[in-house]
């Protein structure tokens, strides 16, 4: 079993960790939950030795340890499956497996046919068959998760941490994963399971801690709760509080932007939707299914490989960004700071880089006229810093997406689309981007907005389209909005069956 | 929290201020120190003959760090104005040496480097080719051609206006300083002034995000790599009047140091940051310190050996200050 | 109800056809330059019955083996994602260093080589030490000690320097059981560390910490070790190529290496490793230098003048790296 007392730890000055402890005990599935910038991510690696903390203690087995390295956590038995993969694609699955792995190369020359005897085998405990020569960068990323456990797995594991692992894989693949994490239980590792998928942490796990603002609210036994306590514990407060009232539903607005089975790239297959003026659209869906990626061909960002797009009853040939901005179309993207924000510029420059000729006098910049509508921006959103001068970089992340939302109110006149706008935004922010975004739909913009808290969409959205593997697998609205409803229709669970049996059939050469 | 009354700081934004400068270049203040150390040991530095020399060199070596900071601004890297300059000077020579030529030397001089302009930025923009190898291999390309040109042996008379321009003086001021002036004012408005210069601050700050703002970023970048070459060619025409002897090697070196005045001007290397009064700055002082290492009697071969310190101390300090600052 | 068996013979050549055509996909920058080479041999031998001559080939070949083994090093480099923009100031120096301090001493002789090979793993090693502690992209790092490697020749010796012994010109004109020395030798070193990078556990280091540097120093690898040692390698390869220029041309020049820097970044990118890093090898970059080779070989008896050779190569650099997939911009 591994145990953290009274962990602290900051970053730069800002605490992140403020004496959390956590037991996880041998043989059973520890959840660890808490909302973004909770201190989850931190805390694990932590364990993993990838970080040390500024004071605390670390427990293995009841023996006192300090780790320098992920290296020493590792020997210890201390393995992490990461969100990201630690994956080499150019390599072998083997070669990937085995990286660094001094027992199977000694004096450096690597034994590469018991490499990939032992790595099928691996991945066979894991009922998992893949060709151990074969390119990692070639595999799903279902499969390259099992080639990141067959890593762990080639070791001896006191310590299994997973960082939402399921943020990446559906269905069946999901279902396959826990029963290998039962069978690790029953074989007496200690499993820690970090999710926001509240309903597979009831679905799996024995024991559930919830860390809030580098804090730990408390521990439970998973039989002992419900979801609604859950997120009582997790948000700390009923859900009527965070959210602003539901608006009055008056007549639908008239619809701008109508689209017809788009397909772009690989995780696009085939979408229609409608977005009404004063609406607030939300699309759920789980991390993959491809709804950022329908947004950006939306947009234009992404090229469309079939399907239409009408705005304004207007039919658009062929989008690009400069065309969505000049139809009123505006898109807060994902990543701010790689995708949205000019970091090393200022306030005023972000806030009009989507709409220069505003600011544009015979080819010049109007600094005068920028700066004051930044002001305006800095006062009409209460965006906290010195001035139009500031660097965005200096801001917080609530202050940041405050900035780029103020740029796009600017120029949306039709649509407004949010990539995920509170992600690692502070409440007290999170509160002013509500409001704001009801006060854009108010003025008769349609907002879509692209959400992974399931909270949140049930508390802003009035109507919810949910993405499943590049298509839209249903649309609630109004009171039949509903976690469960939404999570349904995003895992679509019942139709794994049937997908299997697909696949079993092709592989034997029968027709289906 | 909001703040309603603004406390007048200093800001930290890209509008051009010598101050600001200063503030943010420290190895500029040291390098500034050590030539007021240099100029007390040999204070022949201050000779009128020699600042008149180190003046005649500033000049294109100014002109060319501008383009090539255009180009760093977004992103890229620009190797071939040494080709390019070399390419105008024999352009320059390989009419009758008489004014009226310049009626076809400066259209056909800055219309390679123009040409040069697009090649590099269609191979970056277009193909995905780093701005390394294009460059590299536009430079080799033109460099074949030219020598094919002139058989390897270039000859030729400079017409006697760009020898005024290139090499003479006016009142104590070098001729070729007013080139450079006009072209000076003409970069700094369009990068802090004009709304394509702010374009190119987004663009060069984050590719991705000046896109999903709609700038065309092809059209910008390709525009930078254009300027660089033109650039080049005003000034590989005007350094053909100061060596008035063709040299197949007009030009050399400059890749290398107009990089290094770059580096030296706050110009960062991963784009989106600095500006013309740093362009200038780094010229200047690159200019300076080469003559200082002659002149204090140093062997000039300690040139190389001081740019190659200079580049990788700037870039090491410029390093250093982004992690103070995250 | 009919039930088919899935037939297994047509499964296993199913399985194989998948991987053969999965190999040529990963790995079309060979089968690229592989058929350029013999195209060129094709229009070599069409243009002139001189170019099939074994003579002529094998001259070609060993007109290649400085470049070859300088490329051998920036190969390794580039695997990590850097790039060495050193090596010809290196050669430089190294080269004026031998000839200069032999001096024409036979005794000699065994000590400057020894010094010399240390010198090019030192200066080498000093490059990846610089990088690291810095934090300095590697181009900016190796264009800076570049620059001061060569002011430091210069000052060293502004001309040719020195001389060495007739014997040892061994090296590049010799023949072992009638095969040339240098080539050989060049075979071996490249037979070998193809052989190291592939084989050994540290040679996946480099495809791993070029592939994904933060994923390599998460799983704990020795990331910094690697980095020293690829860039100290590149020196050492660069030594050998200074002895091999020595031998060849029987005295050291302060200016010899200067077309080496950018000329052996050419086959390493014409040979398929990514100047982004993790892909490629050094099987790639010998073809390359071939091709070169070759190419020249092949122009030189079309008559065309050196000259355009220039221009040919400068295109041929474009054409090979040119990506045709819109594959993420390279971060150099």
């Amino acid at each position: 079993m591994i145990e953290m007392l009274n962990i602290h730890k900051s970053f730069n000055g800002i605490p992140v960790l403020k004496g959390v402890s956590l037991l996880a005990k041998a043989g059973r599935i520890h959840a660890l939950v808490g909302e973004n910038g909770a201190g989850k991510s931190t805390l694990i690696k932590t364990m993993a030795g990838v970080i040390q903390p500024d004071s605390g203690t670390l427990r293995l087995g009841g023996q006192t340890l300090r780790w320098r390295t992920p290296g020493e956590a590792k020997s210890q038995g201390v393995h992490v499956i990461y969100q990201e993969f630690v994956q080499f694609a150019e390599l072998s699955v083997a070669e990937n497996i085995f990286m660094g792995d001094k027992r199977l190369s000694p004096g450096g020359f690597l034994k590469r046919k018991e490499m990939n005897l032992r790595a099928a085998d691996l991945l066979a405990k894991l009922g998992v068959q893949l060709d151990p020569t074969a390119r990692v960068g070639d595999l799903s990323v279902a499969d390259q998760q099992m080639v990141e456990i067959a890593k762990a797995l080639s070791h001896k594991v006191q310590v299994l941490i997973l960082d939402e692992p399921t943020a990446v894989i559906s269905g069946q693949e999901v279902e396959l994963l826990f029963d290998r994490l039962r069978q690790l239980r029953a074989e007496g590792v200690a499993i820690i399971y970090v999710s926001h998928r509240l309903e597979e942490i009831f679905q799996l796990c024995d024991d559930i801690t919830v860390i809030k603002d580098g804090e730990r609210v408390g521990t439970r036994l998973v039989s002992e709760i419900d979801q609604a306590q859950l997120v009582g514990m997790m948000v700390g407060r009923q859900l009527a509080d965070l959210y602003p009232a539901r608006r009055k539903r008056e007549q639908p607005g008239e619809v701008v932007l109508t689209a017809s089975d788009i397909r772009s790239g690989a995780r696009v297959k085939g979408c229609s939707l409608r977005l009404r003026r004063g609406e607030i659209t939300a699309l759920a869906g789980m991390i993959g299914s491809g709804r950022t990626e329908l947004a950006m061909a939306l947009f234009g960002a992404q090229p469309l490989d079939a399907g239409s797009i009408t705005v304004n009853g207007a039919d658009v040939a062929r989008m690009t960004p400069g065309l969505a901005i000049g139809l009123g179309i505006g898109l807060l993207t994902e990543d701010r700071k790689k995708e949205g924000l000019a970091m090393l510029l200022d306030v005023a420059a972000n806030v009009t880089a989507a709409h220069l000729d505003e600011v544009t006098r015979q080819g010049m910049l109007d600094r005068g006229a920028e700066r004051r509508i930044a002001e305006q921006a800095i006062a009409q959103y209460s965006i906290a810093c010195r001035g139009p001068a500031t660097s965005v970089a200096l801001m917080s992340g609530g202050n940041q997406q405050k900035v780029l939302l103020a740029r796009w109110a600017r120029t949306a006149t039709s649509v407004l689309i949010l990539d995920e706008p509170t992600r690692g935004v502070d409440v007290g922010a999170k509160a002013d981007i509500y409001r704001m975004m009801h006060e854009a739909a108010d003025k008769g913009l349609a907002i879509l907005m692209i959400s992974s808290e399931l909270l949140e969409v049930v508390g802003m959205a009035e109507r919810v389209l949910v993405m499943r593997d590049g298509r839209i697998s249903g649309e609630l609205v109004g009171e039949g909005i509903s976690e469960e409803a939404i999570m349904t229709l995003a895992t679509k669970a019942h139709d794994a069956g049937i997908q299997r049996a697909a696949q079993v059939a092709e592989e034997a050469g029968v027709p289906a | 929290m909001h703040t309603t009354t603004r406390i007048p700081m200093a800001s930290k934004d890209t509008s051009a201020s010598v101050k600001n400068l200063l503030r943010e270049n420290t190895l500029l203040l040291a390098i500034v120190l050590l030539l007021a150390v240099a100029g007390s040991f040999a204070p022949a530095i201050f000779k009128p003959e020699n600042l008149a020399n180190m003046a005649l060199q500033f000049a294109p070596l100014g002109i060319v760090v501008l383009g090539q900071t255009l180009v760093i601004l977004v992103r890229g890297l620009d190797l071939s104005v040494s080709s390019v300059m070399a390419t105008s000077a024999v352009i320059a020579t390989s009419f009758s040496g008489h004014n009226a030529d310049l009626v076809w030397i400066l259209p056909l001089a800055l219309g390679t480097g123009a040409l040069v302009g697009v090649a590099n930025g269609l191979l970056v923009t277009k193909r995905n080719v780093s701005p390394f190898l294009a460059t590299l291999a536009t430079m080799i390309m033109l460099q074949g051609a030219r020598n094919a040109w002139t058989q390897g042996a270039p000859s030729g008379n400079v017409p006697p206006l760009l020898r005024d321009i290139g090499a003479g003086m006016t009142q104590g001021i070098p001729n070729n300083a007013f080139p450079l002036i006009g072209i000076a004012v003409l970069a700094y408005v369009l990068l802090h002034q004009s709304t394509f210069g702010r374009r190119m601050y987004l663009v060069g700050g984050s590719p991705n995000a000046a896109r999903l703002v709609g700038i065309a970023v092809d059209r910008v970048t390709i525009t930078a790599y254009v300027l660089s070459g033109v650039l080049a060619a005003i000034s590989g025409v005007i350094l053909s009047g100061y060596v008035s002897v063709v040299d197949n090697w007009v030009g050399k070196n400059f890749e290398l140091d107009s990089i290094v005045a770059a580096v030296m001007g706050g110009i960062a290397l991963s784009g989106g940051k600095g500006g013309v009064p740093g362009a200038l700055l780094g010229a200047a002082i690159l200019v300076l310190l080469s003559n200082a290492v002659v002149i204090v009697g140093l062997p000039i071969h300690i040139q190389l050996v001081m740019k190659g310190f200079i580049i990788v101390a700037a870039a090491a300090l410029y390093v250093a200050k982004s992690k103070v600052r995250s | 109800m009919t039930t088919s068996h899935p037939n297994p013979a047509a499964a296993d050549v199913r399985a194989a056809s998948k991987k053969t055509s999965a190999w040529f996909q990963g790995n079309e920058r060979l089968v690229v330059v592989v058929v350029l080479l013999l195209l060129l041999l094709a229009t070599g031998s069409f243009v002139s019955e001189r170019f099939r001559h074994l003579g002529n080939l094998q001259n070609v070949y060993e007109q290649s083996v400085g470049l070859a083994l300088v490329s051998a090093g920036q190969t390794m480099v580039v695997l990590t994602g850097g790039i060495d923009l050193s090596v010809g100031s290196m050669i430089s120096l190294m080269s004026v260093l031998t000839s200069g301090l032999i001096d024409g001493n036979p005794e000699r002789v065994v000590w400057v080589v020894a010094g010399v090979l240390a010198l090019g793993l030192l200066l080498g090693a000093m490059n990846g030490a610089l990088t690291l502690w810095l934090g300095i992209h590697p181009l900016i790092v190796t264009l800076g000690t570049g620059a001061a490697l060569q002011g430091l020749t210069l000052l060293y010796s502004s001309d040719s320097a020195g001389s060495v012994p007739p014997e040892f010109e061994y090296m590049a004109y010799g023949r072992i059981l009638g095969f040339p020395v240098g080539a050989t030798v060049t075979l071996l070193v490249f037979a070998g560390l193809a052989h190291l990078l592939h084989a050994t556990r540290q040679g996946r280091y480099v495809y791993a910490v070029g592939g994904d540097p933060h994923a390599a120093t998460l799983m704990g690898l020795p990331t910094r070790r690697v980095l020293v040692s690829v860039y100290a390698f590149s020196g050492l390869c660069a030594a050998i190529t200074a002895l091999y220029v020595v031998s060849r041309f029987g005295v050291g020049q302060p200016y010899t290496g200067a077309n080496y820097t950018l000329a052996s970044v050419t086959p390493v990118v014409i040979g398929g490793t990514m100047l982004s890093g993790g892909k490629g090898g050094l099987m790639g970059t010998l073809l390359g230098v071939y091709l070169m080779g070759l190419l020249n070989n092949v122009l030189n008896f079309m008559d065309i003048s050196s000259h355009f050779q220039l221009v040919i190569q400068g295109l041929i650099v474009v054409i090979a790296v040119s990506s045709f997939h819109g594959r993420k911009a390279q971060p150099v």
